[in-house]
């Protein structure tokens, strides 16, 4: 299989399912009820959020295969996942700022789910600080493996804590309409082609980052190759 | 068994010997607990309950990241890690020896921050600060669960310090939730069935991370 | 199958695109001693932590009782003794104190027994009682010696072994090593000179630049001369 055209054919998809998703969400989803325009912005927070958490369990996975079979692709796997998984996150909080300010005049929400994305935001943070400290080498993936595996574990638990903190001591802000309750099937769609759209987006720049990252795995195998064929020759 | 003990009681004799872990630890949460009475300008009733369970907790974090870091880099001066790492020893055993050492630490840094929790913020030695100890313990037993294996790791980098807590704070969110919640809710007067939902998420969370730990200690021990 | 309990096939290191150890081939047999020879930086350091499974290699294989040394199972750790540049003893312990703990954990029977025996044979006896803190760079070096030779391993491998030792102290480790060459323990330690080793009968390496020049195998020479010279 070609890769090139593999990454092609993933871009040109990509754009196709963007352009449909951003027509439907601009110009056929009617506008809800409640919130007004601004509520469309819906559909790039949601997409982003289940970008976001999905891409934090390929890290986790990606770790696993590491640890246990040794191959640097996963490693290369786990990175790619969690600095694009990164950037998604960051979008979250960006659009759910955006979203909460001229609904509740407040520029962040102690939501549950909001919150529970700021601490995912922050563990990636510290994936990639701990992966940029430690440097290209072996040890850097080790732990990088070990600390996305830990804090794959830790999220669940971190949804059911932060639930429960909020159902037991109500946020002054109400929360948020979530993913349920769209009365429009329009929107029903819309939402599923946005879906569709972000996650086609968040495979193309995978793709295309873990390429990236497997090239510079191989010119590091040939720069070792290299050194030790000129110090041969110096013997 | 038998080296689990000699590595836990080593690490608890070298701390008696001369260690400054746990008087450090003590001071660390005694300066803690001022800086927020400051912050906090606490009133009694259930104002004052809340707040000093905030500030109990906030210096359980911060004293386990240094008793985490102690614990572990205690085996750096004079490369005894590579020692133990060549030795028969178990890597899970060695991470059990390592937890329960942090989580010794802690808990005596605990006992006092309780104690001064109590004076600064105008609380009753009663029944309701004996209704907190399960949680600051199960607290305590998580962090130093996590806490050990992020200091494995950094401890091995240059610049590991920034790292831990950067790590461990996000990932002890729940238990921080769960541990100031029923700490608040103690303190209060609340009973005890308040109290048990918050307990069960501290457990599972001990549970998920001393699991964790235990399985995974042998890929952050080994070394470059 | 070959019978050498340490072996290094085609071993090599690279840090990064540096490369620190290339091709490096030798083996030592049950009972035989080789002394890797070579300069400051020339790779000796990171060839005994090769072969004692602290660093994984880059190419080749680096193998004790036949299995790679980075896997080793714990029941053949626990025959394996290493003497490195570091000390790996606990400053605020006694000398006895350490040993006593590093006995614990290779499974010695009567820890403390062994301990003060190892004590007297390193002329430490005096000292059993005195935090290593205060010990000078030699004492901490015999201490170092009988902790990597107390659980009797049979695979020894002795970074610098004699650096910092007087005369009377280099005797002193040399009598312990032919002696646990004489019950069948394979040696393999660095230095920066080959005298001491070529009296004990070591079969010497030479590193230079990461590669190997000289025997690639220890082989003992016919006569072997224990270290019978008097020091006084």
């Amino acid at each position: 299989m070609n890769g090139r055209a593999v990454r092609l054919g993933l871009g040109l998809l990509t754009l196709a399912l963007m352009l449909a998703a951003l027509y439907m969400v601009f110009v056929y989803v009617p506008t809800e009820a409640d919130q007004g325009i601004v509520q469309r912005i819906f559909y790039f927070h949601v997409p982003c959020a289940w970008v976001a958490f999905a891409s934090f369990a390929l890290v986790a996975v990606a770790g696993i295969f590491y640890l246990w079979l040794g191959q640097q692709v996963w490693d290369d796997l786990g990175y790619a996942a969690a600095e694009t998984g990164m950037v998604f996150c960051t979008l979250v909080l960006v659009t759910g700022s955006i979203w909460a300010k001229p609904i509740w005049g407040a520029w962040w929400t102690w939501d549950s789910r909001l919150t529970t994305t700021l601490i995912l935001w922050l563990l990636y943070g510290g994936y990639l600080m701990l992966r940029a400290m430690a440097g290209d080498s072996e040890q850097g993936a080790r732990f990088g493996a070990v600390v996305g595996i830990v804090a794959a574990i830790d999220v669940p638990i971190v949804i059911v804590s932060v639930r429960l903190w909020r159902t037991i001591h109500p946020a002054v802000l109400v929360t948020r309409q979530g993913g349920h309750g769209l009365e429009d099937p329009r929107m029903v769609a819309t939402l599923l082609v946005a879906l569709a759209a972000f996650t086609a987006l968040f495979i193309w720049i995978l793709c295309l980052r873990f390429v990236t990252l497997r090239m510079h795995t191989r010119l590091g195998a040939l720069a070792r190759s290299l050194a030790l064929a000129e110090a041969a020759a110096q013997d | 068994m038998n080296s689990f003990v000699a590595v836990l009681r080593k690490d608890l004799m070298l701390e008696v010997r001369g260690g400054q872990s746990t008087v450090a630890l003590g001071a660390l949460s005694l300066l803690v607990l001022v800086v927020l009475v400051f912050a906090f300008n606490p009133g009694g009733g259930e104002q004052g309950a809340e707040a000093a369970a905030g500030a109990l907790w906030v210096a359980l974090v911060f004293s386990g990241m240094l008793g985490a870091t102690r614990a572990v880099s205690a085996e750096n001066e004079n490369g005894c890690i590579r020692a133990l790492l060549i030795s028969p020893l178990d890597r899970a055993a060695l991470y059990a020896a390592k937890l329960a050492a942090a989580f010794i630490f802690m808990a005596v840094a605990e006992a006092a921050s309780i104690i001064l929790m109590v004076l600064f913020f105008n609380l009753e030695f009663d029944a309701r600060v004996m209704r907190l100890v399960p949680a600051v313990l199960l607290g305590a037993l998580g962090f130093a669960a996590l806490a050990t294996l992020l200091a494995g790791i950094s401890s091995r980098l240059r610049g590991g310090d920034l790292v831990l807590p950067l790590l461990a704070v996000p990932m002890f969110v729940p238990a921080l939730i769960a541990g100031v919640k029923a700490s608040a809710s103690a303190l209060g007067g609340a009973p005890f069935g308040e109290l048990a939902v918050w307990l069960k998420v501290l457990v599972a969370f001990d549970v998920m991370f001393v699991a964790a730990g235990y399985l995974l200690f042998e890929y952050v021990a080994g070394e470059e | 199958m070959t019978s050498a309990l340490i072996e290094a096939r085609a071993l090599g290191k690279s840090f990064g695109p540096t490369p620190v150890l290339r091709d490096v081939n030798l083996s030592v047999e049950a009972g035989r001693g080789a002394a890797v020879v070579g300069a400051n930086g020339a790779g000796k350091s990171t060839l005994i932590r090769l072969l004692a499974g602290l660093s994984a290699p880059s190419l080749g294989a680096a193998l004790l009782f036949g299995e790679p040394a980075r896997a080793l199972r714990p029941a053949l750790r626990r025959r394996v003794g290493l003497l490195s540049h570091q000390s790996m003893l606990y400053p605020n312990l006694t000398a006895r104190e350490n040993l006593e703990f590093y006995a614990t954990l290779y499974g010695v029977e009567d820890a403390r027994a062994e301990a003060l025996e190892w004590l007297e044979r390193v002329a430490l006896g005096a000292a059993a009682e005195a935090r290593v803190r205060g010990f000078s760079r030699g004492m901490e070096q015999r201490l170092a010696l009988a902790r990597s030779m107390l659980a009797r391993p049979d695979v020894l491998m002795l970074d610098e072994p004699f650096a910092a030792l007087d005369a009377e102290g280099t005797a002193l480790a040399a009598a312990l090593v032919v002696e646990a060459m004489g019950r069948g323990c394979a040696v393999l330690a660095s230095a920066h000179s080959a005298g001491a080793f070529e009296e004990m009968g070591f079969a010497v390496l030479m590193l230079s630049r990461g590669r190997l020049v000289g025997a690639p195998s220890a082989r003992q020479s016919a006569a072997r001369q224990p270290l019978a010279r008097q020091v006084s």
